[in-house]
């Protein structure tokens, strides 16, 4: 057999290229039999899918609010998912335990379930000491998704530390190294380099789950795509679709590709 | 009866993990600048005897007291600190930090650990290198050292702490034979420069050649401890004469 020969990274690579060339070929065959005149009121409306803006500014919302909002809660998560992963490592079972709990619950419950609770949960406007914290919708989008990335990227966090071998601890402990220590300057920096790649599949699927932030009321992609083009007809509407999955597609695909590629290096030596 | 020259004294210790007795009853008293093996079958406690002395496991019963350190009373990883300056060890894996160079495993403890001044340190470290003649290696990486190259940056980073004693679990397990010779070169050396070491091995030749006394353990108990000659020659215990027939 021809394939036999193939190796499987080979053999993928040649499937991923026919499905491509497969899809350009629909797509050019489609355009010749009238899906051509779609495609341009897709062409003329794209602006205002990538920036909320008929003209393509100012940016008020759109695939780049999206995108916004994507960093926005990674940043969040991060700093959240850090400390609820430092938490669930603690030695103490009073920190550990209630970490854990919280952990477990962000993780289990459904993105689109959160996003709802916290607008109704967190409201319109804190006021502290007589200063008013306005909450805009966008706000709490970013905490809504950023509540279960921080979940998740907490056990990425602890998984990354439990995978440092048992013997870096015992020879740093018998160096007399003190608990904080033995983190900061042993078991950190080898776990950061494991962390890399989970933090960077986990924002592909934050970017992904952007998309639901629709129910919150920002003028992301889909919401635009709900109501201003609402009045496109029904055959068109397919066509831009495509291109929104298209677009999250182009921008979160190179992202997956490159945390499995450097997930691969960090598996392979143990520097 | 107390040795006041001892500088290791480990009086009937026991140690279980649930119900299986690793340690039944220990007795091993190791005097300043002495070479100490402690040879035995697998599973037999060597390890354990080694990971008691330095604090890394608990006990449950009987005393352990190195130099002023009475190991046994120390119950928390902050009061094992001191101890652990005095007393340090070199793994079976190397257990090298692998994001570290060869250099900075060695000089890394000196200043984390013990505030030493880093010039002071590094001047310590290169020389240290030098002396497990590795010097060249100095900015390698452990993974890109061999087994034998990544254990011996393990010992000068054991010396570089300035330790009273030594506890070597296995060192030469896991290598090559041809690279074990250097790295029992070594250690060899610094048995003859009067460092105490406490040796769990598995080369009779070198127990026999470098050793004050040879320990033998078979079920957490140590059932023959005596002058290398003696024991090998002349072994008293059935258990060692088995051993020995069977590894010699």
């Amino acid at each position: 057999m021809m394939t036999a020969q193939l190796s499987y990274d080979a053999k993928k690579k040649s499937v991923l290229f026919l499905l491509a060339a497969a899809v350009v070929v629909w797509i050019i065959v489609d355009a010749a039999t009238g899906g051509d005149e779609h495609w341009a009121r897709v062409g003329v409306r794209l602006p205002l899918l990538l920036t909320g803006s008929g003209d393509g500014w100012p940016v008020t919302g759109g695939f780049i609010l999206n995108v916004l909002l994507s960093i926005a809660s990674m940043a969040v998560a991060t700093a959240l998912g850090t400390i609820m992963g430092i938490a669930t490592l603690a030695q103490r079972a009073v920190i550990r335990l209630p970490a854990f709990l919280v952990m477990n619950f962000l993780r289990n419950s459904p993105w689109l379930v959160l996003l709802f609770a916290m607008l109704y949960i967190i409201p319109y406007e804190i006021r502290v000491f007589g200063m008013v914290i306005p909450f805009p919708p966008f706000m709490k989008a970013v905490i809504g998704l950023a509540l279960p990335t921080a979940a998740n990227f907490s056990e990425v966090i602890r998984g990354a530390v439990q995978s440092i071998h048992s013997g870096q601890w015992e020879a740093a402990r018998s160096l007399g190294y003190s608990t904080r220590q033995i983190y900061m300057h042993v078991i950190l920096p080898q776990a950061f380099r494991r962390m890399i790649p989970g933090w960077m599949n986990l924002y592909a699927l934050l970017m992904i789950a952007t998309a639901l932030a629709t129910v919150t009321g920002i003028q992301d992609v889909l919401t635009i795509l709900n109501t201003s083009l609402a009045m496109e007809s029904e055959r068109a509407l397919v066509y831009f679709y495509l291109t929104v999955l298209f677009m999250f597609f182009a921008y979160c695909y190179p992202i997956a590709v490159f945390a499995r590629r450097l997930e691969r290096a960090v598996k392979g030596d143990n520097i | 009866m107390t040795h006041p020259e001892a500088l290791i004294e480990i009086k009937d210790i026991h140690k279980s993990f649930g119900k299986f007795n690793v340690l039944n009853g220990i007795d091993l008293t190791v005097r300043k600048g002495e070479a100490v093996c402690i040879i035995g079958p697998s599973g037999s406690g060597k390890s354990t005897i080694l990971r008691c002395m330095n604090g890394l496991m608990p006990i449950d019963r009987g005393t352990i007291r190195v130099g002023q350190h009475q190991v046994h009373s120390l119950k928390t990883e902050k009061a094992m600190r001191p101890l652990r300056h005095q007393v340090a060890m070199v793994f079976q894996q190397y257990n090298l930090f692998p994001h570290k160079t060869a250099l900075e495993n060695v000089m890394m403890a000196p200043i984390q650990v013990l505030g030493h001044d880093r010039a002071e340190v590094e001047d310590r470290a290169r020389k240290l290198l030098d002396k497990v003649r590795l010097g060249h290696k100095a900015d390698s990486y452990p993974g890109q050292l061999s087994g034998g190259q990544q254990q011996r940056v393990a010992i000068a980073r054991a010396l570089a702490m300035q330790p009273d004693v030594i506890l070597f679990d296995e060192v030469t397990a896991a290598l090559d034979p041809e690279t074990v010779k250097d790295v029992l070169f070594n250690i060899r050396e610094l048995v003859e420069e009067g460092l105490t070491c406490v040796l769990v091995t598995h080369e009779m030749g070198f127990a026999r050649e470098v050793s004050h006394h040879v320990c033998f353990t078979d079920h957490g108990k140590i059932v023959e401890d005596a002058p290398p000659a003696e024991f090998f020659a002349n072994p008293r215990d059935p258990r060692t004469r088995e051993f020995l027939g069977q590894v010699l």
